[in-house]
């Protein structure tokens, strides 16, 4: 195609209407690089056109569209004042309500972890006050028992009187039942026993005097607070209690009589 | 009209004098281009600002060994005319599919007479055939390809490029002189 055929061909009017496809409008780019009346063609033919569009804007335009078009690309070189504001409000919000909500969370969970911390603490305070009820009722049943054996009819009370020579403050009770041959000794008015000792309880009798073991005052036989169970106490006509080395003796040693008493009858 | 290869060139490297100098070569008949074709001034306005942020935005992307600035530009700004009137936001959505073309338009304008770009354009509209009419609005105004054009008007594609030649031919002989 000559220069001539190129410009009454209507390639060049499309070429710049934008109308032809890439291969095409390769091919009038390289003649306008070669030839400059090609060029020149072309540019009258822009001129028309631009003529065209300008006579059909329906106004000038306002002076504000520019100071917009630079307000806006001078954003978007420096600072981009506009879009950043705009996107800090919705991300600001964003973040503020993440922040709020992960707050919220460890806050629940805090709270959560304290009530936890509170329920566990009540529970084992309860358990604590459970036990203590319970060993208070405990203790109330044993202290009713014995104070039913106080008030029963079938024990007699002797108190034993300290041994003058050994210890004179001393004392201790004995509750006796006769009949089934049982009996509560109090030891609450003797002095605590030394380690390596332990106070041995004998009935005695007197003529001659028998003593026999009824036993040792340590835990096994204890059933309240210093006061202790004997069985099988043969009806003695006196009670003594020594103190005897750990695991108690065959005879009572007298030099550590503390108390002693006669049952009378 | 010889391209301002060395504005668009600073623009590039971002100048902005160069940049206001084009948009004051170009803006007024890309403003007529999206007009064309949103038929709303406001609108149109509109467009026009993002269009030419758009320009500045991508300017590199132009390569001025390949193709010519206003082909260039021109589609940037019935892109975004289109892209307009197929938005929710358009509310004249019918209106364009009536389409009124430019020649409606340049009639419809009641200050023609009084505006400098406007002297003769009377006589412009009267020489313009029909067919010519036609023709540029869908290659020029609407941005339809030959080929689509061609299928539009249910002409063979040979005759849609001379017919278009002498029609923008008729128009430069009374523009130019």
């Amino acid at each position: 195609m000559t220069t001539e055929e190129l410009i009454l061909s209507g390639q060049l009017e499309l070429y710049v209407t934008g109308s032809l496809p890439p291969e095409e409008a390769d091919e009038v780019e390289q003649a306008i690089n070669k030839h400059p009346e090609v060029k020149r063609e072309v540019e009258k033919i822009e001129a028309t056109l631009l003529h065209l569009a300008k006579a059909v804007a329906p106004g000038t335009l306002p002076v504000r569209l520019w100071a917009y078009v630079t307000g806006a690309v001078r954003g978007v070189r420096g600072l981009d004042t506009t879009q950043t504001k705009a996107t800090n409000w919705a991300s600001m919000i964003g973040w503020a309500a993440a922040i709020l909500c992960f707050g919220g969370i460890f806050w629940m969970l805090k709270q959560n972890n304290g009530l936890q911390d509170t329920i566990q603490y009540t529970t084992t305070q309860n358990t604590v006050l459970k036990e203590q009820k319970e060993n208070a009722q405990n203790d109330l049943e044993s202290a009713n028992a014995m104070l039913s054996v106080l008030r029963s009819k079938d024990y007699n009370v002797y108190t034993l009187p300290g041994n003058q020579a050994v210890a004179p403050n001393a004392f201790a009770k004995v509750y006796y039942n006769k009949a089934e041959q049982i009996a509560y000794i109090d030891t609450n008015g003797l002095p605590e026993a030394p380690r390596d000792k332990v106070y041995q309880v004998w009935s005695l009798i007197m003529e001659p005097l028998t003593p026999s073991s009824v036993g040792l005052i340590e835990a096994v036989s204890e059933v309240e607070n210093g006061i202790y169970r004997f069985e099988n106490v043969p009806d003695p006509e006196a009670f003594g209690i020594t103190l005897e080395p750990a695991g108690g003796s065959e005879g009572p040693t007298l030099s550590q009589l503390y108390t002693l008493g006669t049952v009378g009858q | 009209m010889k391209q301002p290869n060395d504005l668009i060139i600073k623009m590039q490297d971002g100048d902005e004098r160069a940049f206001s100098i084009l948009y004051d070569n170009y803006s007024e008949a890309l403003y007529g281009i999206i007009y064309s074709i949103v038929l709303n001034e406001d609108v149109a306005q509109e467009v026009l600002q993002d269009v030419f942020i758009k320009i500045w935005d991508n300017s590199k992307n132009y390569d001025i060994n390949k193709g010519r600035f206003f082909t260039w530009i021109l589609n940037i700004a019935r892109n975004k005319a289109i892209d307009f009137t197929r938005s929710k936001a358009n509310k004249n959505a019918k209106k364009n599919l009536e389409a009124a073309n430019f020649v409606h338009i340049l009639e419809s304008n009641d200050n023609l007479e009084n505006r400098t770009n406007g002297i003769g354009l009377k006589k412009l509209i009267d020489a313009l055939k029909p067919a010519c009419i036609k023709i540029i609005d869908l290659l020029y105004f609407k941005g339809f390809t030959q080929v689509d054009a061609a299928t539009e008007l249910d002409i063979p594609l040979g005759t849609l490029k001379t017919r278009n030649r002498n029609c923008i031919n008729d128009l430069r002989g009374m523009v130019l002189n």
